[in-house]
């Protein structure tokens, strides 16, 4: 079994946090990344190689990856191999979608000779043996295997909706659907057997789901469902990563971060242990080694590196690695990309929230992008959203509910 | 040029008593996530040095493990790398290591092929940040055939060093190892920079020396400065410690923890590498305090915790206190105890309710009052203390000591031996 991890998608629904990463490579739970999950899943499961498809601003994605240490990839032969989109005499076309990224690569996934192909999206949140789908798919003697699980009724819209009978034969296939008799999700894991893939393949499909599988069920092939009960998070917009990543720090988290026997592999930066300096009032946090506390944290969590300094207060956010949040700053119901610097006493997260439908999807959340230097006193509305390195000037320390302001190019004023 | 480093890592540490009771003194966990011969290897490694061998001899297990390939520090290569040298039989003199220049006189086939002109010779067992390009500079502008590197100490502690006295161009006119009394403060770190050559020949000399103890400042060095050798020493201006005692290494740590700490762990440009086991996040419950305080991933936090030092994986219960205390790896802390003025080996399970560092701390142990009169108290290894049991200050409570083996509660300087004591 070889795995093919989907990670080409740039999530615009993610706004500034994917503006220079994909949506897998987003830092997800005090100081792992999205695609961690489902990497530790392919090493836990003893999967030996693994192509990761990238697209959408890969960098940081494949320096994070890198030749695969963290998830013990790194053998001699096969591992993990980042597969970028690239030119050939006839093909010049970007991935079209996540059935053409594994069109363009078919040539690598038949070189690694495998009889079947586990195809995984790198963009959720999850921890699955996939040794016990496989096992599942031997038995019924499947064609493709799709890992199910159960979502709310109000959330099926946002999914492929699957029906199964007894013996977990697939039935039907709805990609959000308004309305579905449905209960379960498809979870974007499929088992195939490599044959049945190979043909689809050669007919150029864009789509997983409507030029493949679709296809298969109609032609009458053996597609089954197989069931996953536990955790399991789509984190593609902003709501569903900030409630995600929030719900770790509720008494008893949904999804337990420490598990010895399954750890969540990253690749880890070595950074002293967390700092809680005199004067420190952390209460239902997470913070990650590096970070150095001098003030108060309530309901967050803090990537490594990230400093509060005395007398500022941190509640219901999320801030990545090596932030600052300047003395006296004040920062609620945000999300802060890397290096961001709150100046002393600004307000992050200030005043009401946009009331216009146009907001809705930021929740009342302020976003703010990599490397903003926050002015001193400054003060930032709720539903605002801070492009990359963006400037300031012009808005008089007051930036209202609602605001986007644009990223710069990080050499803007250099070049 | 390539450069090659001895790493001295076979010592005793007797003084941190149980703390190096079952591991060797380099392997003693320290300054929250590090054990001790970290800072020595990432001084390697940040210096540009990556061949490195770490001779070992009392108790080499966990500094094998953690040593491992040398991947933190990226040691492990394909050549080069780290190597751990362990006595071994075989070569005509073969026997345990008699003493530190034994060690390196039975490793002499390491030197045979490599092409360097110095060898590094250093200790696994001190505290600090050094540059050692700084040191071959040194050596190679002063002409010596040796160098060695020296701080400054401070006048009451010069009878715990090798003292050395300097004339005005840094050359070397006196060694006094441990002395009484002495017109200088400089004292070895343990970090030597030898000519090849002449550390092959002083070696051979040594070993066929009666009556020598083999050790480089005990008997090499005395020897080598009496006859007028080129021998040189380099002004290390910044912090170095040698954590000897129970004491030192508790003090040590703590001053990690206050507004001007000895060293910055944090440096990016000067990273302590040490092998980190992959633990979530630190997560600090509600109903939590920690303030000055180190708490490393993987710890789990409802209580109360005051400047202490908490390393990976450590639980700390609700309405427990943890106070002026050093927790290692994985010790568990129950609900309502209270841990104040303790050294806690990995592992150890404190029961609900119990007090740990109770009563009059000036009754010193009754085992080893030398280590163990300062009213800190230390717990070995894996013990387990069973709910509401009090223990004294001063008290000593073994490796491996399990529920059965308390009959009460533990009296100020007492003693519960755990099932291979080290006596």
């Amino acid at each position: 079994m070889v795995a093919l991890v989907l990670a080409g998608g740039g999530g615009e629904a993610l706004s500034v946090l994917t503006t220079e990463r994909a949506v897998s490579a987003v830092p997800f739970g005090g100081k792992y990344r999205v695609i961690d999950f489902v990497l530790s899943n392919c090493s836990h499961s003893e999967i030996a190689e693994i192509g990761v498809l990238t697209q959408h601003a890969p960098a940081s994605l494949h320096d994070h990856i890198g030749a695969g240490r963290p998830w013990g990839f790194d053998h001699r032969s096969g591992g993990v191999q980042l597969m970028q989109p690239y030119l050939t005499r006839s093909e010049s076309e970007w991935y079209l979608g996540t059935a053409h990224a594994i069109a363009r690569n078919w040539d690598r996934v038949e070189a690694l000779g495998a009889s079947r192909v586990l195809v995984v999206s790198g963009d959720q949140v999850y921890r699955m043996d996939y040794r016990r789908m496989l096992m599942m798919h031997e038995r019924r003697r499947a064609t493709v295997t799709l890992a199910v699980t159960r979502v709310p009724p109000q959330e099926s819209g946002r999914f492929g909706m699957v029906r199964f009978g007894a013996d977990g034969r697939v039935t039907e296939l709805q990609e959000k659907p308004r309305q579905t008799r449905a209960a379960h999700a498809s979870m974007g894991v499929y088992l195939f057997e490599t044959a049945a893939l190979r043909e689809l393949m050669q007919e150029r499909p864009a789509d997983m789901v409507v030029d493949v599988l679709v296809p298969l069920l109609e032609a009458g092939e053996s597609v089954h469902a197989h069931e996953f009960v536990g955790y399991w998070e789509d984190v593609g917009t902003v709501a569903s990563y900030y409630r995600a990543n929030l719900e770790l720090v509720a008494p008893t988290p949904r999804l337990e971060l420490h598990n010895p026997r399954w750890p969540v592999l990253t690749r880890d930066e070595e950074r002293p242990p967390v700092n809680l300096r005199e004067g420190a009032d952390v209460e239902d946090s997470l913070l990650a080694n590096g970070c150095r506390v001098a003030g108060r944290v309530r309901r967050s969590v803090i990537f490594p590196g990230t400093v509060v300094e005395p007398g500022a207060e941190v509640s219901d956010s999320i801030v990545f690695q090596d932030g600052v949040i300047g003395r006296g700053a004040v920062v609620s119901r945000s999300i802060l990309d890397k290096h961001t610097i709150v100046g002393e006493r600004a307000v992050v997260g200030w005043g009401d929230p946009p009331g216009d439908p146009a907001h809705a999807w930021l929740d009342g959340l302020t976003l703010i992008g990599k490397d903003a230097h926050i002015p001193e006193g400054a003060r930032i509305g709720r539903g605002v959203v801070v492009g990359l390195n963006a400037s300031f000037d012009g808005h008089g320390g007051e930036v209202p509910a609602g605001t986007t302001l644009p990223t710069r190019v990080w050499y803007e004023g250099i070049a | 040029m390539p450069r090659y480093a001895f790493v001295l890592a076979g010592g005793l540490g007797s003084r941190l008593c149980l703390l190096s009771e079952r591991r060797a003194k380099p392997a003693v966990p320290f300054g929250g996530k590090y054990r001790i011969i970290d800072f020595t290897l990432s001084n390697c490694v940040n210096s540009g040095i990556f061949d490195v061998g770490v001779l070992t001899q009392y108790r080499p297990y966990s500094l094998n493990v953690h040593i491992g390939t040398g991947r933190p520090w990226d040691l492990d290569r394909s050549r080069g790398g780290v190597h751990v040298l362990q006595p071994s039989l075989g070569s005509v003199q073969s026997d345990w290591y008699q003493g530190t220049a034994d060690a390196i006189y039975q490793n002499l086939i390491h030197l045979r092929r490599r092409r360097i002109d110095e060898v590094l010779v250093l200790s696994g067992d001190h505290v600090y940040k050094m540059d050692y390009n700084v040191l071959y500079a040194f050596h190679k502008a002063s002409g010596a055939s040796v160098t060695v590197a020296v701080t400054e100490v401070p006048e009451e502690s010069i009878s715990s060093f090798g003292i050395l006295e300097t004339d005005r161009q840094g050359r070397v006119t006196g060694f006094k190892e441990k002395p009484k009394r002495a017109d200088s403060r400089l004292a070895s770190m343990g970090v030597y920079l030898f000519d090849r050559l002449a550390l092959v020949r002083w070696l051979v000399e040594d070993a066929e020396t009666p009556g020598s103890g083999h050790d480089f400042g005990k008997d090499i060095l005395p020897r080598l400065v009496a006859r007028g050798e080129h021998v040189f020493a380099y002004h290390f201006n910044g912090y170095w410690q040698d954590v000897g005692t129970l004491d030192s290494y508790y003090q040590t740590n703590l001053e990690f923890l206050g507004d001007h700490p000895p060293l910055e762990l944090g440096d990016p440009d000067w990273v302590i590498h040490t092998q980190s086991a992959d633990r979530p996040p630190v997560r600090v419950e509600h109903g939590a305090h920690v303030s000055r305080s180190f708490v490393a991933n993987g710890c789990r936090v409802s209580g109360r915790v005051e400047h202490s030092m908490l390393f990976p994986g450590v639980t700390v219960a609700s309405d427990a206190v943890v106070r002026d205390s050093i927790l290692m790896h994985d010790v568990r802390v129950g609900r309502g105890a209270v841990v104040d003025h303790a050294v806690v080996d990995k592992e150890v399970r404190v029961g609900d309710g119990a007090v740990v560092g109770e009563g009059d701390a000036s009754i010193p142990n009754r085992a080893c009052p030398d280590h163990l009169s300062s009213g800190l108290l230390v717990i070995g290894k894996c013990a387990q203390l069973p709910a509401n049991l009090v223990v004294g200050r001063n008290a000593r409570i073994g490796a491996y000591v399990t529920e059965r083996d308390f009959a009460g509660d533990v009296p100020p300087g007492g003693v519960i031996d755990g099932p291979q004591s080290m006596h």
